[in-house]
C-alpha cells in the first residue's frame, strides 16, 4: 500500500475532526482513517448531554475564566491548568464552527445556539441538540468528512504499531470483510479510539465495542497511560444491561428506594437528596447494596428507581426516553413498576500520556479524545466537557500532525512484519489447547473489576482484583475462536478486543492500588481524604518486558490554588 | 419475611431463533439455523443473539455496537420486519410469529450480503455521496468560528426530526422500489437530502435537487409508505418525500423532468374529467418517442388481448364532476397557501 503521511484510528467526533483539520491544514497530504465500525456508528453518537462553551448565549455574564474554574475545581484539582486553558478557550470557537457547517444545535429565542445547566457549572454553558447532541454532532462531522472526500477504511480492526526503535512507522490493521492483515506504512499514527469503561462489561454504560484499542496498542508499543484509575461511575444504570438512566429522571422528582422502601438518600445528603453529585450518589447506592439493604435477583443487585408517583402524564411528556429504555432494556413500564438500577461504569478519565498537542512520547505517534489523557479531566470529568474534549482536541491534533509530517521520512513495513502478525492470529485460532470460553472471561473481568476496581477501593480488593485479572490473562492464552473464517469474524474481534481489555484492566487496578487517597472519582476506604502533599501528580503505568511499570508526572499548574473542593 | 426480594417475578419463556446463515466462504446458497434458548421478559432480541454467539455457536454472525437504539449497527429482519435488534424485545416479538415460539431473524434486504446478519452499506454511503448530503455553508472559509448563523426554532424544527435518523438501513431495507431498482436513492437519502434542502445555511440547495430529479431520483418513490412505518425512530419520511416533490414543482416547473410531468398530467386529467386518460399518459409523461420505443410491443400485446385503455374522446367525465372541479379548485388553491406558509425560504 502506498504510505500515509497520516493514519487516524478512529472514526468519532476525535477522529473525524482530525481528518478535516489536517486536510485543511495541508491539503496535499495522503491521509486515511481506520475504523472498526463505519464512522457514523461510533460511541460519539450516545453523548445526549451537550458540549460546554461560554458562548454566553443564556446567561451574558459567563466566561472563560469561569468555564475554566469550573473544570478545574471538578477535576478535583488533577487536570493539567494550561491544558484546561486550551480547552474552554477553544470552547466557543468550535462550537460556532460546528454550527457553521451544519450542526443542527437547538435555539434560544434571540435565535443563537441553546445552552442549559449542567452538574458542577457555575453557568448554563452547555450547549445542546435535544437529547441528541452527539448524534448530530457525529452525523454533521461524518458528513463533512464524505463531503471533502477523506479516505475512510470501514471495519478495519486495528493490531499492532510497526515500531522502530523511538519511531512508528505506521499501523497493521486486519480488514473485517476480508480477514486479510494489512500494513498502513505512515509518517504519522493519531489513535481516536474512544474510552475503555466497556472493560467493566455488564456494569458499563459503553458500548460494546469500547474496549480501549488505541490505549492498548500503544501500551504495548512501550508508549505511558496516563491516569488509568480515574473510571466515572454514573449512579443509574440499568440492572441487566448497564445502560443509562439519564439524569433526567432525577431532575424531574424520582425517588431512590432501597428494598426496606426507604428513601435512603437521606442519610447522604440530606438536603439535596437524589440530586447530589454524580460520584456522592453512586457512592450511596453502593453503601445500600453492600450493607445489604439492595435488592437480589439473577442479574445482579440493584436498588430501585421510583418515578411512580409523578404520574402517566408527566412521565409521558417529559421522560419518554427513559420509559421507552426501562421498558426496551428491563421490561418495566415506570408507570407500574419502579425501574431496577445499580451505579455503572460511563467515562474513563486516563488515557494514553500525551502533550497538549496529542503528542505521545513516541515519535509521529499522537492521540486525541476520550482514548488519550492530556489532562483537561483530572480525577472527575464534568458534564458536557467530554464532546468538547473530543472536538477541541480532536482539531489540535489534526493539526499538529498535519505540520509535522513533513519532519519524518516515509516509512516502509516490511513483508516479514506483515507476517508475524498474521501467523500471531494464525495461532490464536488454531483449536489445539484452545478451550476457554471468551464470553466467560469477559463476564468475570468485568464482575471482579466492578468488585474489587469498583467504586470503593482497598487495599486488599485492588489485590484481589490484580491477582483475578492475571488469572484470566493465564486463562486468556488459552481462549478458543471457534470461528474459522475469513470473512467477517466478528468471534476473533471480540476475543481481540477483551485481550486490550485485560491488558489495560491490569493498569486500572495497578494505579488505584498505587495511589493511596481518595480524588474524584478514586475512592479508597483505607485512604479517605485527598492528599496533595503525596497524591498531587499524575499516575503513569508503562509496559516494560512484559510487566506494567508505575510512574508519575507533576500536574501542571497555574492560576488556581489547591482547595477544598465542596459544592 | 423471605429473604431475597425481587418484585420482578421473572418467569421465563422457551423461545427459538431461526437464523438465516451465509457465510460466502463455505456456503453455496443461504440456510437457516434453529437455535432455543429460554428468555426472560425485558430481554431484547440482541442480548439473546449475543447469549446464542456466546453460549451456543461462536460463529453467528452479526453487528451490534451501542446496544442503546442509537448507532443504528444491529439492523436485521426480525419476523419479517426491518428494525433494530437491540430495541425489539423477545417477548412481543413471540406474539408476531408465524409460527408459534418461532422468531426469525434474517438480515436487511436490499444491501448486499456479506456473512449471516451482515450486509454491506457502502451503497448506501455512495449514495449520500452521490446526492450530496451535507451541507455547503454559505459561511466564507475564513469567517468560520467567528459568528454563529441566527437560525429560528422554527426553522429548527423544519428538520429537527430529520436529524434524528441513525442510518439503520431498515427503511432501505423495507422500500419497496429498491427491491425492483438498487439504483433508486433510497428513503434515507431523500429524507437526508430534505433535511439539507431546508437549512438555511446550507448554499447548494439546487444542485442537490437537480439530481434528485433525476431518474432514479424522487419521482420513483410509489407511496407505499412502508419506509415510514418501518422507522425505528417515527420519522415521517414520507412527508420529506413529499416536500421535495413540491420543492421541485415549484423550483424548477412542472415540464422539469418525466417525474413533474406524469404529476403535471394527472393534475390535468383530475381536473378534467375527475380520472385518467390512462391511454395518454406515458406519450404525457416521456414523450411520443419515448412511449414508441418502449412501450410499442407491449401496446401490441395489449391490442391482442384486447386490454388496451379507451382512446382520450371515450374517456366520460366521473359522475358529479361539476360539483368535484369546485371541491378540486378549492383544494388545490389551499394547499397553494399552505405552501406559502410553511415553505417560504
Amino acid at each position: 500500500m502506498k504510505p500515509f503521511d497520516i493514519v487516524i484510528v478512529g472514526g468519532g467526533g476525535a477522529g473525524l475532526y482530525a481528518a478535516m483539520e489536517a486536510m485543511k491544514t495541508n491539503p496535499a497530504l495522503n491521509i486515511a482513517v481506520l475504523s472498526k465500525v463505519y464512522p457514523n456508528r461510533s460511541h460519539t453518537s450516545a453523548a445526549q448531554g451537550g458540549a460546554n462553551a461560554a458562548l454566553g448565549n443564556k446567561a451574558k455574564d459567563d466566561t472563560i475564566e469561569m468555564h475554566i474554574f469550573d473544570t478545574i475545581k471538578g477535576s478535583d484539582y488533577l487536570a493539567d491548568q494550561d491544558a484546561v486553558e486550551v480547552l474552554c478557550s477553544e470552547a466557543p470557537k468550535i462550537i460556532r464552527e460546528l454550527e457553521n457547517i451544519g450542526t443542527p444545535w437547538s435555539r434560544l429565542d434571540d435565535n443563537t445556539i441553546a445552552q442549559r445547566p449542567f452538574g458542577g457549572a457555575g453557568r448554563p454553558r452547555c450547549c445542546y441538540c435535544a437529547d441528541k447532541t452527539g448524534h448530530t454532532i457525529l452525523q454533521t462531522l461524518y458528513e463533512q468528512c464524505l463531503r471533502k472526500g477523506v479516505l475512510f477504511f470501514n471495519e478495519y480492526f486495528a493490531l499492532n504499531l510497526s515500531v522502530n526503535g523511538s519511531r512508528s512507522r505506521g499501523l497493521i490493521a486486519m480488514n473485517m470483510k476480508t480477514g486479510k492483515v494489512e500494513a498502513f506504512p505512515a509518517k504519522t499514527v493519531i489513535f481516536a479510539t474512544g474510552g475503555y469503561a466497556k472493560m467493566y462489561w455488564n456494569r458499563s454504560s459503553n458500548a460494546a465495542g469500547n474496549s480501549g484499542d488505541g490505549q492498548a496498542i500503544a501500551f504495548r508499543a512501550g508508549i505511558p497511560m496516563k491516569d488509568m484509575e480515574f473510571v466515572q461511575f454514573h449512579p443509574t444504570g440499568l440492572r441487566k444491561s448497564g445502560l443509562l438512566v439519564t439524569e433526567g429522571a432525577r431532575g424531574e422528582g424520582g425517588y431512590l428506594i432501597n428494598k426496606d422502601g426507604e428513601r435512603f438518600m437521606a442519610r447522604y445528603a440530606k438536603e439535596k437528596m437524589e440530586l447530589g453529585p454524580r460520584d456522592l450518589v453512586s457512592r450511596s447506592i453502593e453503601t445500600e447494596i453492600l450493607e445489604g439493604r439492595g435488592f437480589n435477583s439473577p442479574a445482579g443487585k440493584y436498588i430501585h428507581l421510583d418515578l411512580r408517583h409523578l404520574g402517566a402524564d408527566l412521565i409521558k411528556s417529559r421522560l419518554p426516553q427513559i420509559r421507552e429504555m426501562s421498558l426496551n432494556f428491563e421490561g418495566v413500564d415506570p408507570i407500574e413498576e419502579p425501574i431496577p438500577v445499580r451505579p455503572t461504569a460511563h467515562y474513563s478519565m486516563g488515557g494514553i500520556d500525551t502533550d497538549n498537542f496529542g503528542r505521545t512520547v513516541m515519535d509521529g505517534v499522537y492521540a486525541a479524545g476520550e482514548c488519550a489523557c492530556v489532562s483537561v479531566h483530572g480525577a472527575n470529568r464534568l458534564g458536557g466537557n467530554s464532546l468538547l474534549d473530543i472536538l477541541v482536541f480532536g482539531r489540535i491534533v489534526g493539526h499538529t500532525a498535519a505540520e509535522e509530517a513533513g519532519k519524518f521520512s516515509p516509512a516502509t513495513i516490511s513483508e516479514a512484519e506483515l507476517k508475524e502478525s498474521v501467523d500471531e492470529l494464525r495461532n490464536r485460532m488454531q483449536p489445539s489447547g484452545h478451550y476457554e470460553r471468551y464470553g466467560a472471561l469477559r463476564e468475570e473481568l468485568g464482575q471482579t473489576l466492578a468488585l474489587n476496581v469498583g467504586i470503593f477501593r482497598e487495599s486488599s480488593l485492588l489485590h484481589k482484583g490484580i491477582q483475578d485479572i492475571a488469572e484470566l490473562k493465564e486463562r486468556f492464552k488459552k481462549v478458543r475462536v471457534f470461528d474459522s473464517s475469513d470473512v467477517f469474524n466478528t468471534n476473533l474481534m471480540q476475543v481481540l478486543e477483551l485481550q486490550n481489555m485485560l491488558e489495560l484492566a491490569e493498569t486500572v487496578a495497578v494505579g488505584a492500588l498505587a495511589r493511596e487517597e481518595s480524588r474524584g472519582s478514586h475512592t479508597r476506604i483505607d485512604f479517605p481524604v485527598r492528599d496533595d502533599e503525596k497524591w498531587h501528580k499524575h499516575t503513569l503505568a508503562t509496559l516494560v518486558d512484559g510487566k506494567v511499570l508505575p510512574g508519575e508526572k507533576p500536574v501542571t499548574m497555574g492560576r488556581y490554588e489547591l482547595q477544598e473542593r465542596t459544592y | 419475611m423471605t429473604e431475597t426480594i425481587d418484585q420482578h417475578q421473572e418467569g421465563k419463556r422457551d423461545v427459538t431463533f431461526r437464523v438465516f446463515r451465509f457465510n460466502p466462504q463455505v456456503d453455496s446458497k443461504p440456510y437457516f439455523d434453529d437455535y432455543t434458548i429460554s428468555a426472560e421478559r425485558g430481554i431484547t432480541v440482541l442480548r439473546s443473539l449475543n447469549y446464542i454467539k456466546e453460549h451456543v455457536d461462536a460463529t453467528l454472525s452479526f453487528r451490534a455496537f451501542c446496544q442503546a437504539g442509537i448507532c443504528g449497527s444491529c439492523g436485521m429482519r426480525v419476523n419479517g420486519i426491518s428494525k433494530l435488534a437491540c430495541t425489539s424485545q423477545v417477548w412481543e416479538e413471540l406474539d408476531k410469529c408465524r409460527e408459534p415460539g418461532i422468531i426469525k431473524v434474517e438480515p436487511l434486504r436490499s444491501l448486499p450480503m456479506i456473512k449471516d446478519l451482515i450486509v454491506d452499506m457502502d451503497p448506501l454511503v455512495d449514495k449520500m455521496k452521490h446526492y450530496s448530503n451535507w451541507i455547503d455553508s454559505t459561511m466564507p472559509l475564513a469567517e468560520m468560528g467567528k459568528k454563529e448563523f441566527l437560525v429560528s426554532e422554527e426553522e429548527f424544527h423544519r428538520y429537527d426530526k430529520a436529524t434524528d435518523c441513525i442510518l439503520c438501513a431498515s427503511c432501505v431495507s423495507e422500500c419497496s422500489i429498491l427491491r425492483a431498482n438498487k439504483e433508486y436513492v433510497s428513503p434515507a437519502v431523500l429524507l437526508k437530502s430534505y433535511r439539507m434542502n431546508v437549512d438555511s445555511r446550507d448554499s447548494i440547495h439546487d444542485v442537490r435537487l437537480a439530481e434528485l430529479v433525476k431518474d432514479h431520483g424522487v419521482w420513483d418513490c410509489t407511496h407505499c409508505y412502508r419506509c415510514q412505518e418501518s422507522c425505528v425512530k417515527s420519522i415521517p419520511i414520507m412527508e420529506a418525500i413529499h416536500a421535495i416533490r413540491e420543492d421541485a414543482l415549484e423550483c424548477r416547473g412542472p415540464k422539469d423532468t418525466s417525474g413533474a410531468k406524469h404529476a403535471e398530467a394527472f393534475m390535468e386529467d383530475i381536473e378534467k374529467k375527475g380520472k385518467l386518460v390512462e391511454a395518454t399518459l406515458p406519450i404525457r409523461t416521456n414523450g411520443m418517442v419515448w412511449t414508441l420505443r418502449n412501450l410499442l410491443p407491449m401496446a401490441v400485446k395489449m391490442i391482442v388481448k384486447r386490454r388496451t385503455p379507451p382512446p382520450p374522446p371515450l374517456v366520460k367525465s366521473a359522475k358529479g364532476i361539476k360539483i368535484f372541479r369546485v371541491m378540486f379548485r378549492e383544494m388545490t388553491e389551499h394547499v397553494k397557501q399552505d405552501h406559502q406558509k410553511t415553505h417560504k425560504k
